[in-house]
């Protein structure tokens, strides 16, 4: 069977049912709600078995017979003990690994994820050959300013008081301001990433649903 | 040691290996929650975190060797890029969490079946939406599996069987629009948001609105086309909304995020090496009775 | 029991029921879906940057493109994987879509692959693959460096990585040309970047939401990215890159409206808010 328009026709009624909670609060919106919900879950679950437990648990344990795989469930499911107080400690053991792990990834990935940030901070403060005043001041200039501003704003370990602290705090209430530019920016960007979101979905109802079904019923060109 | 880790050469040794592993794990997990007391459980738990952190950040940090410190009996995939003695490990360790760490997709269905089940055995007021929930996880589970265990076809059709039309029909007819949808409320939300709340109550919010507004009219084709009069090149040319708000986001913006970055870096820093080392107190860190 | 007092005009601009905003909101993105006044696009240095880092992958090696993002962000993220995907066959690319943080859309994006792969005659396993969600983020990369298929193992399909024929030579990290990360989740792209492009110097583009982008423009400012779609917007104009109009053109058309549109009612609230204040101290 072809269910294109099945899912077309599904797609449409399911969109326009989670819109309905923009009137307000009411059983259609709650019930998809739940869909989504009871979807979310039976797909996370055959995700989780085909696309990861199957080929890199289960086909090496039973077919090629590596036995030893058998101790990732068992390690696994230890987790579960954190449904029962007495034995709490298997599950934090298990977390434990993992939190140990994380932290040790994280070590490693530290130097190569920050170190470039570093490096990229001494920028040319003078023209050259290569670039005008023009630019150095309007560029260059303008990013350490805001950048040491903004990263003196960060330093509560030292109060505003005597000379060095007045002068830190000056610093940091200037890199409050440019911290409000970042912000405004990141406004910006957010308000355009959701109305995409809305500008899809519309897309979509008249494009692929709405127009298509007219012109199916001769109602339109 | 290594011979211990072959693979069975049968089936029924292979059950054999499994049952002997599975009855091996229970009574060593039974011996250590009766010999263990509460420090003793503290102490194994900081240990394991601590040899989990130590073998990844080791691995990282020891020395490589071009010639070959590699196993002789293990292929290293790339020579050339040398090895220590603990690279080996680092694959199939990797491999081994991974799939540790699929298991606990159970909790967090466990919990949801838990709270909608009792909604139903308790019909409280909602229930149907509950039944839903249960209705709508079985249909795609079932025919999630059954989809995914049907011969492939040669062709890729339109036409296929119903079991996969369904699958169809669940997957691209409701779960994804759903999600699409219950997103792209926030549309709405920061619209009606925008309106109510951004007020120029100082002079900071002030500089936050023009940043906002120099990014938003930048990124779209209606600001380039409102200040298109101006030329593309020189001092004039900086103030073309879509320079202007390269130049926010670029130069204003970057340096910012990058304060914060460090911010991050260094908290993170802090945060792992305290985790790492059991140094955390907190709930999951709470003494253990 | 108390009257409230009247509204001022100035109150009143200030308290437009929310739903005359959705519905204009909502007028104005139709409007502009069916009547679209197409303005030129103008590829940004960001987005020029991910087409030359396609365009300069060695012929021998192979990209990954790994699609972190699902249903809830496809409007954006969509149109950006579509058009990094016409470029990969443009420029007879191999390419190996993958994904780390989202079951979920490693389908959507799938089907997309196949539908743009149908344009070019490309065939599966030859000139590009799916090697589906792994689970374990850096587990997965820490191992996937030293070993690719083994790490890897099936792809979406259930079929043995190592069998399919485009996979052969390809080994460990140094197989690897590029790896744009196309996501909507934040974090992602540090796993990479610390793992990967910074231990192996393996090249690295992303294509993000426009909501988090801000946040990585410090890696593209350290050259650790070659470069950044964002949003929509980037999406639009990587397709005009590769001279595929499709979504995200036709997204931009509305979302210059719907920004238009967001721009005035802040103006008309604070217009409210200013003059509302104005008149109460007046009054007082």
């Amino acid at each position: 069977m072809n269910p294109d328009a099945l899912i077309v026709w599904a797609t449409a009624i399911a969109t326009l049912g989670v819109y309905t909670i923009l009137y307000r609060e009411n059983p259609v919106s709650r019930l998809f709600e739940h869909i989504f919900v009871g979807l979310s879950a039976g797909y996370l679950i055959v995700a989780t078995w085909t696309l990861n437990l199957q080929g890199k648990w289960w086909n090496p344990m039973v077919h090629d017979r590596k036995w030893y795989w058998v101790f990732a469930p068992i390690v696994g499911l230890l987790f579960y003990f954190i449904y029962s107080k007495r034995y709490l400690w298997l599950a934090r053991l298990v977390m434990g690994l993992f939190f140990g792990t994380a932290a040790g990834y994280f070590f490693r990935e530290f130097f190569p994820l920050y170190s470039p940030q570093v490096y990229a901070c001494f920028k040319p403060l003078r023209a050259d050959a290569s670039i005008g005043w023009a630019d150095v001041i309007l560029h260059h200039w303008i990013f350490v300013i805001i950048l040491l501003t903004v990263m003196s704003y960060f330093f509560f370990s030292v109060p505003h008081e005597g000379r060095f602290g007045r002068a830190l705090g000056r610093s940091a209430g200037l890199g409050r301001w440019f911290l409000m530019i970042a912000f405004g920016a990141m406004f910006g960007n957010t308000v355009m990433a959701r109305i995409s979101l809305f500008i899809g979905r519309v897309q979509f109802l008249l494009n692929d649903w709405l127009i298509p079904s007219f012109q199916r019923l001769g109602l339109g060109g | 040691m290594r011979s211990l880790f072959r693979p069975a050469a049968t089936s029924a040794a292979l059950y054999w290996h499994l049952a002997a592993a599975i009855i091996a794990s229970i009574a060593i997990i039974v011996l250590l929650h009766r010999l263990l007391g509460p420090r003793g459980r503290r102490w194994l738990i900081a240990m394991v975190t601590l040899l989990g952190g130590l073998y990844l950040g080791m691995e990282y940090f020891l020395p490589v060797r071009k010639d070959m410190l590699w196993p002789s009996h293990i292929p290293n995939p790339n020579p050339a890029r040398g090895a220590n003695l603990l690279s080996p490990g680092i694959e199939p360790v990797g491999n081994m969490l991974s799939v540790i760490g699929a298991f606990t997709v159970g909790l967090g269905i466990y919990s949801l079946c838990q709270v909608h089940g009792r909604n139903i055995i308790r019909r409280r007021s909602g229930w149907q939406n509950s039944l839903a929930f249960f209705l709508s996880m079985l249909a795609m589970l079932v025919f999630g599996m059954w989809s995914y265990y049907l011969p492939k076809p040669k062709i890729e059709s339109p036409i296929m069987p119903w079991p996969k039309a369904t699958y169809e029909v669940l997957f691209n007819g409701l779960f994804n629009p759903l999600q699409a949808a219950t997103f792209s409320l926030l549309a709405f939300y920061i619209a009606s948001a925008a309106y109510r709340a951004f007020r120029i109550r100082s002079a900071e919010a002030a500089l936050m609105m023009a940043a906002a507004f120099i990014v938003m009219l930048g990124q779209v084709p209606v600001g380039a086309w409102l200040t298109s009069g101006l030329p593309t090149t020189g001092a004039a040319g900086f103030f073309r909304l879509e320079a202007l708000g390269d130049w926010v986001m670029s130069w204003l913006n970057t340096p910012a995020q990058r304060g914060i970055v460090f911010g991050i870096a260094i908290g993170g820093l802090a945060m792992s090496l305290r985790i790492w080392l059991s140094l955390e107190r907190g709930t999951f860190f709470a003494e253990q009775g | 029991m108390m009257a409230s007092a009247p509204q001022s005009p100035w109150q009143r601009l200030q308290g437009i029921p929310r739903y005359y905003i959705y519905l204009l909101l909502a007028a104005v993105v139709v409007w502009q879906i069916l009547f679209p006044i197409r303005l030129p696009i103008t590829p940004s240095a960001a987005t020029k940057g991910v087409f030359a880092a396609i365009e300069s992958v060695p012929d021998g090696k192979l990209i990954i493109i790994s699609a972190d993002w699902d249903a809830s962000t496809q409007a954006e993220t969509g149109p950006q994987t579509e058009a990094i995907i016409h470029a990969c066959f443009q420029h007879h690319k191999r390419f190996a879509l993958m994904s780390l943080g989202a079951p979920m859309g490693i389908k959507l994006a799938d089907d997309l692959a196949r539908r743009v792969a149908e344009q070019y005659d490309a065939r599966y396993g030859v000139e590009w693959c799916n090697w589906g969600y792994k689970f374990g983020y850096d587990n997965v990369l820490i191992a996937m460096a030293k070993d690719i298929p083994k790490t890897i193992g099936t792809d979406f399909h259930g079929a043995p990585v190592a069998q399919l024929p485009m996979m052969a030579g390809v080994t460990e990290i140094s197989s690897i040309g590029l790896v744009i990360e196309i996501t909507g989740l934040a974090g992602i792209s540090e796993y990479w970047i610390g793992l990967i492009q910074g231990v192996y110097g393996t090249p690295f583009a992303s294509a993000y939401t426009a909501v988090m982008a801000p946040g990585y423009y410090p890696f593209l400012d350290s050259k650790q990215m070659k470069g950044m779609l964002v949003g929509a917007k980037g999406g639009a104009e990587m397709e005009l890159l590769v001279g595929r109009p499709g979504l995200g053109g036709a997204i931009m058309a509305a979302q210059s409206w719907a920004h238009l549109f967001i721009i005035a009612l802040i103006v008309l609230g604070n217009v409210g808010y200013l003059l509302a204040s104005a008149s109460e101290r007046r009054r007082r």
